[in-house]
């Protein structure tokens, strides 16, 4: 019987025995000091979900288009200010006509098993993303190029068929692939979306399928070399799970949600003393959208009353727990496309309330709002993502002060873009637009861009609107083009297709081993210069321990 | 009633279940607050005196939620069991009196559904309509009635031989007489224990629905939402998760100690015990 009690603890008290012996090897590490930069080390970060393809243009999740910017490399690239800066291209010259762009490439561009990277190869790349048999969603940006040269191994030349803004900006987005790899592969189904050859800081090491993606430095990097040796890519499904392995000490970055920057992190002495926490400005933002084709929201008066219904700042208080700004127009605040002498839409119900009069709505007795004899109701849709969830209880709490009875409906993601919002069969949604860093706007808000599965889905239409984006779109002088999207910007306010909820601030949380990180972010981010990061020896991860 | 004291099991799921069931029904009077009240300035406040399970990410009163909650678990319980057990009985009923190829079909899409892993059964349909309390009680109702249909048919294929039901059939008695008069009141005691104890699965299989988004939309409370509320804060909020997990194990679990003591209570070789 003793016997059986000892067996039956033997394993328990080894368990504590291995926690002590654990904890007795956390040592107080000073991370104030001032590191030297050293090349080594790993970084390792959490991924959501397994990345499809490594081909950036092919692929559409997050994961991968993460890890393929490590790979490859764009003509250009956009500096820590969001200015244009070169990258494979040591220059660009824009025509007098504003029609062509020619890029001078780098000397000396090497593909990392060596082969010259010529302007063949970015030739190569744009006839790729125009073939009609690559599928890609990117391709539009790519096929308004007219004419495309290569004079020589270094130049390569775009002729467009109107001036067209955006067009460096694309030219910042579209990863080079190499020829002499692909060119007799079918880009939609090839060995090399598993297994790439790039020319960026890192080069694939190894991916263990649903496990991890490792990378390592490239050494024919044709940017210089990077300083940390590996980049380690984990899949963890849960954020909730990868946040217990950051505080183990397990991964080095991930984003965090505003609880855990708020509530937990202040509360955990020994968090704060081993992990380093950023914020930055999010390009994007979360909205309530209407359907502008139905009845009720296809009167401006009633989408303004929504406006003035909505109280945004409980919302940001709320939800983000103040980790987030209200904004009134589609840009992010603080860059020059957005117009600064747009305020938001108060939270001012009594306003809301005459609005809704002069469109026809009454309360009745009861306190609900009727116009001709129908109550007013609408159903919410949004996907399922916590935030937009409970941002949608807080607007269903307002409206119904009102008098207005909101239901809410969460959906998985894939049947809340085919059966709700390409078939136009919705009233209302909570849902983000994350921006590109060009102020053209033309697929969102453009009366042409409302066919299925086009961006434009809310129905927005109007003249002036679809005016100025056109000349935005053709406007190559960045003073003209400020007022171009200022009074775009004051239009979009006004007509109030969406309600502006919150554009939120992106957290970060990595650990302090990672050194070199700017602290205040640049405008790009702090993620900007990563390749200036560096691990001090001292700091390392035992190499065992991590296998 | 005094048979339950008997047995201590079923004594103390009996308790646990009456126990729910009252809070359930009197949660308006209960309830500290309105379930759905939000207040942004108390946001995760752990247990205290004012809100004795804390608060949850919109400061919205977790004890409240949690009673208003309950109705939602007992609802679907009651009434997905009910469809389940309804459409049992008369399946089975079918099957065991008339026998034959009757028997052979009804038997053979018991066997299909059971082929089916039920949660995932669930999965698909519930997708496809409204995620709502409803729509949830008839799904599962749906697709768990296959196990009363086999005691019940059990049950008939044995009392089919007996004299009394042969004494009725020779009188002239209607099928429908026999069934409803005869064989129904004698095989009931399996399908009531089975009953009490798919109520606990319903309870499981809706608490895994609205955990998975599924289940009872926003922003009423139901087990399930809460405990994937919770989930996004475990390391922090722990009242998020702890209560709505206890409020399920303890459903479950009474239910599934009403379900084993009635099941001794009702045997009838038990009796000389």
């Amino acid at each position: 019987m003793v016997n059986n009690k000892i067996i039956f603890f033997l394993p328990i008290i080894s368990f504590f025995l291995l926690i002590s012996c654990s904890k007795e090897s956390d040592q107080i590490i000073d991370y104030k000091d001032n590191y030297l930069t050293e090349e080594g080390g790993e970084i390792i970060n959490a991924m959501i979900g397994e990345p499809s393809n490594l081909v950036a243009m092919i692929a559409g999740d997050s994961a991968s288009s993460a890890i393929a910017a490590n790979i490859f490399n764009t003509l250009i690239k956009y500096d820590e200010n969001l200015n244009h800066a070169p990258e494979l291209a040591s220059q660009w010259i824009i025509s007098d006509d504003q029609k062509t762009i020619t890029f001078k490439l780098k000397e000396n561009l090497f593909w990392a098993d060596g082969t010259p990277l010529t302007s063949d190869d970015v030739l190569f790349t744009w006839r790729l993303v125009t073939d009609p048999n690559t599928r890609t969603p990117y391709a539009s940006d790519y096929l308004l190029v007219k004419d495309a040269q290569t004079p020589n191994k270094q130049t390569f030349t775009v002729t467009y068929e109107q001036n067209y803004a955006p067009a460096l900006d694309t030219w910042a987005s579209l990863q080079i692939l190499p020829k002499h790899v692909l060119k007799d592969e079918d880009i939609n189904n090839t060995f090399f979306s598993r297994k790439p050859t790039g020319s960026g800081y890192y080069q694939l090491d190894q991916w263990i399928n649903g496990q991890q993606v490792t990378l390592k430095r490239n050494k024919n990097s044709t940017q210089g070399q990077a300083l940390i040796e590996k980049l380690t890519s984990r899949i963890i499904p849960d954020t909730s799970s990868q946040f217990l392995e950051l505080i183990a000490d397990n991964i080095d970055l991930m984003n965090i949600n505003p609880i855990q920057y708020q509530r937990v992190f202040p509360s955990r002495e020994d968090l704060k003393q081993k992990i380093g926490l950023y914020k930055e400005l999010g390009n994007g933002y979360t909205y309530l959208g209407f359907n502008l084709k139905q009845a009720p929201f296809n009167d401006p008066k009633v989408r303004q009353a929504m406006n003035y219904a909505i109280n945004k700042e409980e919302i940001i208080k709320g939800v983000l727990l103040g980790l987030g700004e209200a904004i009134a127009s589609p840009y992010k605040p603080g860059t020059r496309w957005n117009n600064e002498s747009l305020s938001p839409y108060p939270y001012d119900p009594s306003k809301a309330l005459a609005l809704l009069k002069e469109a026809g709505y009454e309360r009745n007795p009861a306190g609900i709002l009727v116009k001709d004899g129908k109550p007013f109701e609408f159903e919410i849709l949004t996907n399922q993502n916590k935030q937009r969830e409970m941002t949608a209880v807080l607007v269903q709490r307002r409206l119904k002060e009102i008098g207005i009875d909101v239901k809410i409906r969460v959906l998985e993601w894939a049947s809340f873009i085919n059966r709700f919002i390409k078939t136009g069969d919705f009233k209302a949604v909570v849902l983000g637009w994350s921006l590109s860093l060009d102020p053209d706007q033309f697929n969102i808000w453009h009366s042409s861009q409302q066919g299925p599965g086009q961006f434009n889905f809310v129905g927005y239409e109007n003249p002036r609107v679809d005016e100025l984006l056109e000349l935005g779109r053709r406007e190559l002088d960045n003073d003209k083009r400020e007022e171009i999207y200022h009074e775009f910007s004051k239009l979009l306010l006004e007509d109030s297709p969406i309600v502006y909820l919150y554009a939120g601030y992106g957290l970060s949380a990595i650990n302090k081993r990672v050194q070199g990180i700017k602290k205040p972010a640049p405008p790009a981010g702090i993620y900007q210069n990563s390749y200036e990061w560096f691990i001090p020896q001292s700091l390392r991860r035992n190499e065992l321990a991590v296998q | 009633m005094m048979i339950f004291f008997r047995n201590p099991l079923a004594l103390s799921g009996l308790i646990i279940i009456i126990t729910i069931l009252f809070l359930a029904i009197f949660a308006p009077l209960i309830a500290p607050y309105d379930p759905n009240y939000i207040d942004i300035d108390s946001i995760l406040v752990a247990p205290n005196t004012n809100h004795i399970m804390g608060t949850d990410g919109l400061g919205r009163d977790v004890f409240s939620r949690m009673l208003f909650g309950a109705q939602i678990s007992l609802l679907v319980g009651f009434v997905a069991v009910g469809i389940a057990t309804l459409i049992g009985i008369i399946l089975g009923s079918v099957a065991g009196f008339y026998r034959g190829w009757v028997d052979s079909l009804i038997m053979r899409l018991v066997d299909i559904m059971l082929s089916i892993p039920t949660f995932f059964l669930i999965l698909a349909v519930i997708a496809f309509l409204t995620p709502s309390i409803w729509n949830i009680m008839i799904v599962i109702g749906l697709t768990s009635w296959m196990g009363v249909t086999r005691l019940v048919r059990a049950e008939f294929f044995s009392l089919r031989q007996r004299e009394f039901v042969l004494a009725a059939e020779t009188m002239g008695a209607s099928d429908f007489k026999i069934i409803f008069s005869h064989l129904l009141p004698n095989s009931l005691t399996p399908v009531i224990v089975s009953s009490v104890l798919g109520i606990a699965s319903a309870v499981l299989v809706e608490s895994g629905l609205s955990f998975l988004g599924l289940g009872v939309q926003a922003p009423t409370a139901s087990w399930g939402n809460i405990l994937t509320d919770g989930k996004e804060y475990i390391q922090f909020a722990w009242w998020l998760s702890l209560f709505p997990g206890l409020a399920i194990l303890f459903t479950v679990l009474g239910y599934n100690l009403l379900g084993e003591g009635l099941r001794d209570i009702l045997d009838p070789k038990n009796k000389n015990k």
